[in-house]
């Protein structure tokens, strides 16, 4: 394993994962406002590139072109294919969500969305058949560099240039804005963003029209990097992007960002490297974790904090054990005796079960900080034995490429069991 | 002259009439509160006057406008604002962006001009943050200076109910509605805000106060309506309706009946 085809691998994550982002995106936005899941926004991401690759065919790219008049078509395509797609996307919204959200059951429109997933999947076979749609050749970009024997296609840059300045230009817009000020405030509490006086419907159809056209983007893109694109690629990439949302954090835009580009380089590392390799990730994981035990932990057990981050899981956050920034007059309430076992729990983990802690009936900050302790030894301990088997028992071992997925999914239920809120997750915001 | 009206309104929820054939109306700059004990329908009345839900029966009028039924933005945009008794600030957004918001009905937006900025836009935008400080400046500095930037959500229990004052008030609305501003407060708190919502009415305001507090409705207020069952049982001065028979049975009834 060479440097230079780690260079590959990281470059083709990234370029996947840029893919996942811009889908991901239309899921974690419209989560934000409806609470929803909608989907059918993998469909609307394969429509979105079929349209492209439509209209790059009926108008005939052809080899002797000037580049100019090529990229004035490809960007044409793009307008076509985003022009189209938000349409549809729209379409659905009003046909089969709009009466059902807020009316009766959640259950209602998430059952709706898959249907119209499938529906929608139905029509594009009916109307184009099992054969993938194909790019004009003509139409794709296809120089590429060689780095030592790393080698890098112009596409795979283009593309995650043209996701880096979407998703600058949104963060922008919903950050800066008036109507993306609106849409934030929607997100955070539809029925009083309505008494401020926003038009909430229209917020949602714009939110729907953003969501579809940067899925026709990813469309178009996918087709452009692969060359084709299947009737039901849709659910797969669907399912990633929306998992992508989940380990970001969901309903957050930056947290789609990097979810997504985490699961991109998951696939490719946990596939493309041998474990030697993979170990040192394992490795890095693995001191970030002792980092936390031995150090930033107990530091804050010693500080009197007695809820930190949700770390570990929502459950110390339900038992009501949460302390509130304006409740840290309670800090003080923790004595210095109390303070100094709570950190010495976080140094000998889970031997306090044969310490017999609990005979000493602790009070329920020590007892918070027992448990949090046993949960990340027991972590740190997992983590360390997987180092060394990666590292020094099977050093050549390599996963075979059809489990990338199992591998993936396998990561990422570990990030959620270790942070539930995603990485990025929004604060909950406490409720008065 | 009257600037809202009500006429007839009653709400059901199934069986339960929450608000049961009421007719009233609120004069320009005055405070009129409703009081009643918990459950009598003074929150649903005003879910009815910005339109949350239709009324089962009755009409509301703006001035001679008939806003029944009407969506709750365009209520808003037509001049009716309120703050909320279970504190509904943007929790994830600044002090400043909570106001903004607020001043919705006033700001022309739309997509060409957010996402192409033209000049306009900018002295527009100045304009709207220089308004909101100012406002936000009503409370002395306590939403003001570098708080200005923070999150609604790390304000105090009484503060965010500043901030949702100033957000209704972002927009110059012909009425506001105050859905228990003084509840969580500590007495003198609770003096303080009665004061200034008798600066905000003598600014021009119209305004209907929902008080639990009798020493604020009494200090506040030109006009009481008291209701029971969601229905009127007693219109007039504070001292009138306090020493109504009906009023005090009310409150009296139910006090006893807790103790019970
Ligand atoms: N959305 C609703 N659905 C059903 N019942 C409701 C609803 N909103 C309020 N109610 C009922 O209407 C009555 C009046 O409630 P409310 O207006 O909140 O009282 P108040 O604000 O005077 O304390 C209560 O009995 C309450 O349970
Ligand atoms: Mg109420």
């Amino acid at each position: 394993m060479s440097v230079t085809s780690f260079l590959n691998l990281t470059v083709n994550g990234i370029t996947v994962g840029m893919i996942y982002a811009l889908i991901a995106l239309g899921y974690t936005m419209v989560y934000g406002i409806l609470e929803f899941i909608n989907f059918a926004h993998g469909e609307v991401f394969t429509i979105g590139g079929y349209f492209g690759a439509i209209f790059l065919t009926w108008i005939i790219i052809q080899p002797g072109m000037p580049f100019v008049l090529k990229i004035t078509l490809i960007i044409l395509a793009f307008l076509f294919s985003i022009i189209a797609t938000s349409l549809l996307g729209e379409t659905v919204y009003l046909i089969a969500y709009k009466p059902l959200v807020g009316k009766s059951s959640r259950i209602g429109p998430l059952l709706s969305a898959i249907g119209v997933s499938i529906v929608l999947q139905n029509l594009i076979l009916l109307i184009f058949g099992t054969t993938p749609i194909t790019m004009p050749v003509e139409a794709i970009p296809r120089g590429f560099f060689i780095i030592g024997d790393a080698y890098i296609r112009h596409i795979g840059l283009i593309i995650i240039g043209i996701t880096c300045i979407s998703m600058f230009i949104l963060s922008l817009y919903v950050k800066k804005s008036r109507m993306g000020q609106a849409m934030r405030a929607t997100s955070q509490d539809i029925e009083a963003a309505e008494m401020m006086g926003i038009n909430t419907n229209r917020i949602i159809s714009i939110t729907f029209i953003i969501g579809s056209a940067l899925a026709a983007v990813a469309g178009i893109l996918v087709c452009m990097y692969y060359g084709t694109l299947k009737f039901n690629i849709g659910f797969l990439y669907g399912l990633k992007a929306f998992t992508a949302c989940v380990v970001g954090g969901i309903g957050s835009i930056p947290g789609a960002f990097i979810g997504s580009l985490f699961i991109g380089l998951i696939e490719n590392y946990s596939i493309g490297l041998k474990f030697n390799l993979l170990g040192i990730f394992v490795a890095l994981v693995f001191l970030l974790g002792t980092y936390y035990q031995f150090y930033l932990l107990p530091k804050k057990a010693k500080a009197g904090i007695k809820f930190i981050a949700p770390l570990f899981s929502k459950r110390e956050e339900e038992k009501g054990s949460l302390v509130t920034t304006e409740k840290k007059t309670k800090k003080d309430l923790m004595s210095m005796e109390e303070k100094e076992m709570a950190k010495k729990a976080y140094y000998f983990g889970p031997l306090l079960i044969f310490f017999n802690f609990k005979k000493k009936n602790p009070s329920s900050f020590v007892a918070f900080h027992v448990r949090q302790s046993i949960k990340i030894s027991f972590f740190n301990l997992f983590v360390f034995i997987t180092m060394i088997l990666m590292l020094f028992i099977f050093p050549n071992f390599q996963i075979s490429s059809q489990w990338k997925d199992v591998v993936t999914y396998l990561m990422l239920i570990l990030i959620l069991i270790v942070k539930p809120s995603g990485l990025l997750g929004e604060n909950i915001p406490e409720k008065v | 002259m009257k600037i809202l009206r009500v006429e007839n309104l009653t709400k059901r929820f199934g069986g339960l009439y929450a608000v049961n054939n009421l007719s009233f109306s609120l004069k320009k700059g005055e405070i009129l509160s409703i009081i009643g004990p918990n459950g009598s329908g003074k929150t649903t009345l005003f879910n009815l006057i910005t339109g949350i839900y239709p009324p089962t029966e009755g009409k509301i009028f703006l001035k001679d406008d008939d806003i029944t039924g009407l969506r709750p933005d365009k209520i808003a945009h037509k001049g009716i604002k309120r703050t909320f008794q279970t504190l509904r600030v943007f929790p994830n957004m600044t002090i400043l962006e909570n106001v903004l918001v607020g001043m919705h009905p006033i700001i022309e937006e739309n997509i060409f001009n957010s996402i192409f900025h033209p000049p306009i836009m900018k002295r527009q935008q100045k304009e709207a943050t220089e308004k909101a400080i100012s406002i936000l400046s009503f409370f002395g500095t306590r939403l003001t200076g570098t708080r200005l930037h923070h999150p609604a959500n790390s304000l105090s229990y009484a503060n965010r109910r500043r901030l949702e004052i100033c957000r209704a008030l972002a927009s110059d609305p012909k009425v506001l509605l105050l859905d228990e501003p003084a509840a969580g407060m500590n007495p003198k708190e609770s003096l303080e805000i009665m004061d200034q919502i008798k600066q905000i009415r003598d600014k021009g305001y119209s305004i209907i106060l929902i008080e639990h507090d009798m020493k604020v409705v009494k200090g506040a207020s030109n006009r009481v309506i008291a209701l029971d069952y969601g229905e009127k049982i007693a219109e007039g001065t504070p001292k009138e309706v306090s020493e109504h028979p009906r009023v005090i049975e009310a409150y009296l009834g139910k006090k006893v009946a807790k103790n019970a």
